[in-house]
């Protein structure tokens, strides 16, 4: 990538206001942010909606429970009554403010709780691996660029060799072994089923991804003059590299921010939709996915309602992503990084 | 390279608990002699570096490991045989995503002032944002079962057809996953063309044609399509590559496919190593060697590198 | 045996069909069934042809009869392996009796029961064309030492020279156990100590019949020859396992090995269970073996009743618990689990009430030492149990949480990945968070999750499994899955998986064991009393008693319901 360099600094503006006006000047900016923060509004009332609307703890089990719609006392999971009256059925969306607005799933839970609730793991678990993945993709590539050529190619070995596994493959791979277990290394010791695998490993997998593009660029940016001339100028590395590397390569990662979330989203999903991203009772647009998998005919609902949401913040992540990416640079041609 | 994945396979899946195959192969309820049996004609009980040469040995050498779970069933056979599935799903898929976008990515480059270019872009934004397996399981509710008797009755079942058994059949039976695996590709490749083409729009060499006279139409179509191809082609090849070593895994299993992704996906799941180590070995075959391809191919086709 | 897919023993489906106190009707017989109770119809030429498709997710392993133990093969070995004896092939109570099959009789038994001599019919032939010779029959038999099959060491370890096969299996020779002589075709069998249930183990597939050059090693996907009206063409097990009818077949007795009607069975593996259930509907498929998704039961139960069957099984879905690890190490907290456990839920979980029925007892109803008692519900206790299943009683558990001391503790449930094992998990959680635990589901792959939960190292506390009966006998439930015996500790193969071990108990099991070869009336009982016993304790929570659903196409006809078997695949007419 490019760095910003306008040929004639007419204003005496900085490189960053620049791009700040840009952003909010540019309409994308404002739909997306606007479709983002109605989710994460959402989600994040998902305990009020909880404890007012739904009345329900989504996350235990009623399947032998009853619940009161329009004055009636109905079974949550009702038996057939036609033909053999073979299987139950939970209840179907109401389509009412209440109880079981988006129905029932096949453990009696209200789906639009979980659904609320399963957005906040989803989300934290994007924002949480996207954030993991740039630091250490930063890290990495800094030092990768900036050192010596035997450093250089041992961290860019190690790369390729994660980056050689496909995206999905490691990841399904490391779920499948650490979610039995569990993962123990020195004081590190995660549970099976807690939050910080999935973030741990997602933002793991994906580093070669921002990290080979960061260091393509600080590689260049070394051979460029006013590097060289720190460097001729004595200046120490750690000073370099903070002055000037640094703040030419972070519009890069700004720009990364909005599609690695996006990235791992889709990938927490597919996880869980695959039963070893989140676990039960937790609940992640995946995981209800997958629960409505198994309602598929009869209460598409469950699967299509997190599906669509998905859909919704991954649309407006890199709707957000290009409008960050034109206010940096509008001539920037990530190579491979869409 | 190869060497490296297949110890990093090896390391992940040897140590977990719980997957010792030895009861698994015996049996329910095998007694403890029958274990010991089985422990020593697998050589599960010898020491790690052993039982990976030992592997890797089968796997290369002499090509005759069998499975853990399907005992007698060679991992070989069934990687080669699930391929044509793959392959046919993924250039299928290809072909379309390819299609679609060079023809909207050009468009909406050229369109830029009209709402044709925020339009498609929309398109592209949506297709790089819908999951694959979710979207597989809607077009499955669709077509197999609530519209199956009425609209789609000509969908076949989820499964996949070999050509030589009925090219109609085996036609039908990928239609719908090369839709759904493309709509993905096809996004990405659409905002990769497009936000190409515009950059090459303000390239110097372009300026000149148009200094020289020549039309905006005829610059997008001949230089700007032509320059872009070099960052699809590179893309692409990595793509390719990727899915044919069994990236398209999720569509594989949301639609029956038994291909490379879905036969990688069952092994990780029965913890099965020896199937394990095979399709992983053959993913990312495919991926170094595509790499290595894009970057021949990167280095002769770009005027740039070729002039300096 | 368990039904899953890779360790299934299918060994009996044999159920006996006597009314219980819980709901067992079967329903739903439509026009595919055929058949009278006890006898097969004769056979029909004219409706004799066609191609049986069947689907199934996956395929079951190896296609070696003396090593596979999954229900998903058995039903196939029904119509291509013999035995000396089988199980009557027909429909109804009648499938849980022997029958002779490659021997022209039922045993004679002398010397105090230890030794049974066969006369082996002559002129069968192997779908290769050679002659079955007494030669086969002992070959077969040291094979089954030769190959290490599961049950080597737990079914045919009464056979005079067993042990030394045991030890060395590549050497076993059962010269002292399995006397034959061609000249007269005469097979004696010696066993070290009398065994009422030595017909049973007989006419499994373990114990069938194979050419004496069958290979000493699992032939895995390569067909081993055959006896029956079918015989293996080809098998892959990622796609599809074929068989085409064996032209050296002729009925001999239709009890035992009935002719079949399709000309070829074709077995595609690969469908999602949601897969199957289009193509069964669609007529692209004739019949699917995987447990019907919960979400199509109302939908073919309403529009397509006539080509369901239902029948209740000897089986039942429980809950092992650790005996020797927290919290279930305390009999308070095993018994608040039992009182806890709303098996109405579990019952809607696996599909209604026409599916299953609540269970208490660990012998099943209608199962040969059953006794009706239930200790564990709402308004019962041990000292003054109930007759049947009622409600649960949250209350008391989570008093006898408290009780025990092991509130607040971490429980890990074990289960299998697929959707109704899960959902099972998930309530189960539920339902522990309620009483005062800390629960978290951990479901594995269905095919490593039986293992697993045998192994103590795993140091798993609770999870689902099932039993399927292997044979019509109480000690197939009781002292298999509770015995001393049958636990090992630090082994994937410890089907004790509540690591239970009360040595009183465990000799009056084996003293019934001995009563049963003289006096099966008395020992019958003598095992329910053991099972009330031993349910006093509350080792596992015994959750229900699953029905069978077989959803079978449109053309479909002259389906018939082994007890032993399930489904009898020979018989059914697609034509």
């Amino acid at each position: 990538m490019t760095t910003h360099e306008p040929a004639f600094d007419l204003s005496s503006e900085s490189p960053s206001k620049i791009a700040f006006r840009t952003l909010v000047r540019d309409r994308r900016s404002w739909v997306a942010s606007t479709m983002l923060i109605i989710v994460v509004a959402l989600t994040l009332s998902a305990p009020l909606y909880a404890s007012l609307i739904s009345k329900t703890d989504p996350f235990v089990s009623t399947i032998n429970g009853t619940v009161v719609l329009d004055g009636v006392e109905v079974q949550v999971l009702q038996q057939s009554t036609e033909g053999l009256k073979l299987g139950v059925n939970p209840i179907g969306p109401t389509w009412k403010i209440g109880p079981y607005f988006l129905g029932a799933d096949n453990q009696g839970r209200d789906v639009a709780a979980r659904l609320l609730y399963g957005g906040t793991n989803t989300l934290l678990i994007g924002f949480a691996a996207a954030a993991l993945t740039l630091i250490i993709a930063t890290l990495v590539g800094v030092i990768a660029g900036y050192s010596g050529k035997i450093i250089d190619s041992v961290i860019s070995r190690i790369l390729d060799v994660i980056w050689a596994f496909p995206v999905y493959l490691l990841s399904i791979s490391l779920s499948v072994v650490l979610l039995t277990s569990g993962f123990k290394w020195g004081p590190i010791s995660l549970e099976a089923g807690s939050l910080y695998l999935p973030i741990f490993i997602i933002g793991l997998v994906y580093v070669p991804y921002v990290a080979r593009p960061i260091r393509g660029q600080v590689l260049a940016l070394r051979e460029r003059e006013f590097v060289k001339a720190a460097i001729g100028g004595g200046a120490k590395n750690s000073t370099i590299i903070f002055r000037e590397i640094l703040p030419n390569v972070i519009p890069s990662v700004l720009v990364f921010i909005p599609l690695m979330v996006s990235l791992a989203m889709l990938t927490e999903s597919a996880l869980s939709f695959l039963s070893i991203g989140v676990q039960a009772p937790d609940a992640s647009w995946g995981t209800i996915i997958k629960d409505g998998l198994g309602l598929l005919y009869t209460r598409p609902i469950v699967a299509l309602a997190p599906g669509l949401f998905i859909v919704i913040t991954a649309v407006a992540l890199n709707l957000l992503g290009d409008a960050v990416r034109d206010a940096l640079d509008p001539k920037a041609r990530l190579r491979g990084a869409f | 390279m190869l060497v490296s994945i297949s110890i990093l396979v090896f390391l992940i899946f040897f140590a977990t608990p719980g997957v010792d195959p030895a009861a698994r192969i015996a049996g329910r309820n095998a007694d403890q002699l029958t274990l010991q049996q089985v422990r020593a004609t697998f050589d599960l009980d010898k020491p790690i570096h052993i039982r990976y040469v030992s592997m890797m040995k089968h796997l290369f050498i002499d090509r005759d490991l069998t499975s853990y779970v399907n005992r007698g069933a060679e991992v070989w056979p069934q990687l080669t045989q699930a391929i044509p599935a793959t392959l046919s799903l993924v250039f299928g898929a290809a072909l379309i995503w390819l299609v679609l976008g060079l023809a909207l990515g050009i468009t909406a480059a050229g369109a830029r002032k009209s709402w044709i270019d925020p339009a498609i872009g929309i398109i592209g934004i949506v297709g790089v944002s819908l999951p694959v397996y979710w979207l597989g399981e809607v077009v499955n509710l669709i077509t197999q079962g609530r519209l199956h008797a009425t609209l789609f009755r000509w969908v076949p079942p989820l499964g996949y057809v070999p050509f030589t058994q009925s090219p109609s059949g085996w036609f039908l039976a990928l239609l719908f996953p090369w839709l759904t695996l493309s709509i993905l590709y096809a996004g990405i490749y659409i905002r990769v063309i497009r936000s190409e083409i515009v950059g090459l729009m303000q390239e110097d060499y372009i300026k000149t044609e148009r200094a020289k006279g020549a039309g905006e139409k005829r610059i997008l179509i001949k230089h700007a399509s032509r320059m872009s191809l070099i960052t699809v082609v590179s893309l692409f090849g990595l793509d390719f590559g990727a899915l044919v070593g069994g990236s398209a895994l999720l569509t594989e299993v949301v639609f029956g496919i038994q291909g490379v992704g879905r036969l990688t996906f069952t092994a990780l799941q029965n913890f099965d190593l020896p199937l394990i180590m095979a399709t992983v070995m053959y993913a990312a075959f495919f991926i170094v060697i595509a790499n290595a391809i894009v970057d021949l191919v990167y280095a002769w086709i770009d005027p740039r590198v070729r002039r300096g | 045996m368990r039904r899953s897919r890779t360790l299934v023993s299918l060994i009996a489906l044999s159920f006996v069909l006597s009314a219980c106190g819980s709901s067992s009707s079967d329903s739903g017989s439509g026009s595919n069934a055929g058949g009278q109770d006890g006898v097969l119809a004769p056979y029909d030429a004219a409706k004799a042809g066609g191609t049986l498709t069947l689907v199934a997710k996956g395929a079951a392993g190896t296609l070696d009869p003396h090593i596979n133990y999954t229900l998903q093969f058995w039903q196939l070995y029904q119509a291509t392996y013999d035995g000396l004896l089988a199980f009557r092939k027909v429909d109804g109570p009648k499938s849980f009796e022997t029958v002779p099959d490659l021997a022209e009789a039922l045993p004679e038994l002398s010397d105090g029961g230890k030794t049974l001599t066969f006369t082996l019919r002559k002129g069968i032939k192997f779908s290769d064309g050679r002659e079955v010779t007494v030669n086969d029959v002992k070959a077969s038999y040291e094979r089954i030492f030769k190959v290490s099959s599961p049950t080597a060491g737990g079914f045919y370890n009464g056979i005079v020279g067993a042990d030394a096969c045991l030890a060395k299996p590549a050497t076993c020779k059962l010269d002292q156990g399995v006397i034959v002589d061609p000249a007269t075709n005469k097979i004696v069998i010696k066993l070290t100590a009398a065994d009422a249930t030595i017909n049973y183990k007989l006419a499994l597939p373990h114990a069938s019949i194979l050419p004496a050059d069958a290979p000493s090693k699992d032939a895995g996907t390569t067909p081993i020859p055959t006896t029956g009206p079918y015989m293996f063409a080809s098998y892959d097990p990622n796609k599809e396992l074929k068989m085409v009818r064996n032209p050296n077949f002729k009925e001999w007795n239709r009890e035992a090995q009935p002719a079949g009607y399709p000309d070829e069975i074709v077995y595609q593996f690969g469908l999602t269970a949601e897969a199957q259930v289009n193509a069964v509907k669609n007529a692209q498929a004739d019949w699917m073996y995987d447990p019907i998704p919960a979400d199509r039961l109302s939908e073919i139960g309403t529009e397509l009743p006539n080509q369901i069957n239902v029948h209740t099984l000897t089986a039942m879905w429980y809950l092992p618990m650790n005996n020797n690890l927290a919290p279930f190490n305390n009999v308070k907290a095993r018994q608040a689990v039992n009182y806890a456990l709303d098996r109405n839920a579990m019952v809607k979980i696996f599909g209604g009430e026409q599916l299953a029925s609540p269970a208490c007892t660990f012998l099943p109803p209608g199962f040969p030492g059953h006794k009706d008692f239930c200790q564990y519900t709402a308004g019962a206790s041990v000292e003054s149990p109930a007759t049947s299943w009622a409600a649960p009683d949250i209350e008391k558990a989570k008093q006898l949480v408290k009780e025990s001391g092991t509130a607040g503790q971490k429980v890990g449930i074990v289960v299998s990945d697929d959707e109704v094992n899960k959902q099972m998990g998930e309530y189960i959680q539920s339902v522990l968070n309620q009483i005062g635990y800390k629960a978290t589901l951990k479901p594995i792959s269905g095919n490593i999750q039986f293992t697993y939960i045998q192994n103590t190292k795993n140091k798993v506390q609770i999870s689902v499994s099932q039993w399927y009966q292997d044979f019509p006998a109480a000690m197939d439930f009781l002292y298999i899955l509770l015995g001393c015996e049958s636990f090992t500790p630090g082994s994937d193969s410890s089907i004790n998986m509540a690591g239970y071990c009360n040595k009183a108990l465990n000799k009056r099991m084996i003293d019934a064991m001995a009563l049963g070869v003289t006096d099966q009336a008395a020992a019958d009982k003598e095992w329910g009393d053991i099972d009330e016993a031993i349910m006093a304790e509350a080792p596992v929570a015994v959750a229900f008693t699953p029905k069978q659903i077989d959803f079978l196409g449109a053309r479909v006809k002259n389906y018939n319901f082994s007890k032993q078997f399930y489904m009898l695949v020979s018989q059914l007419q697609v034509k």
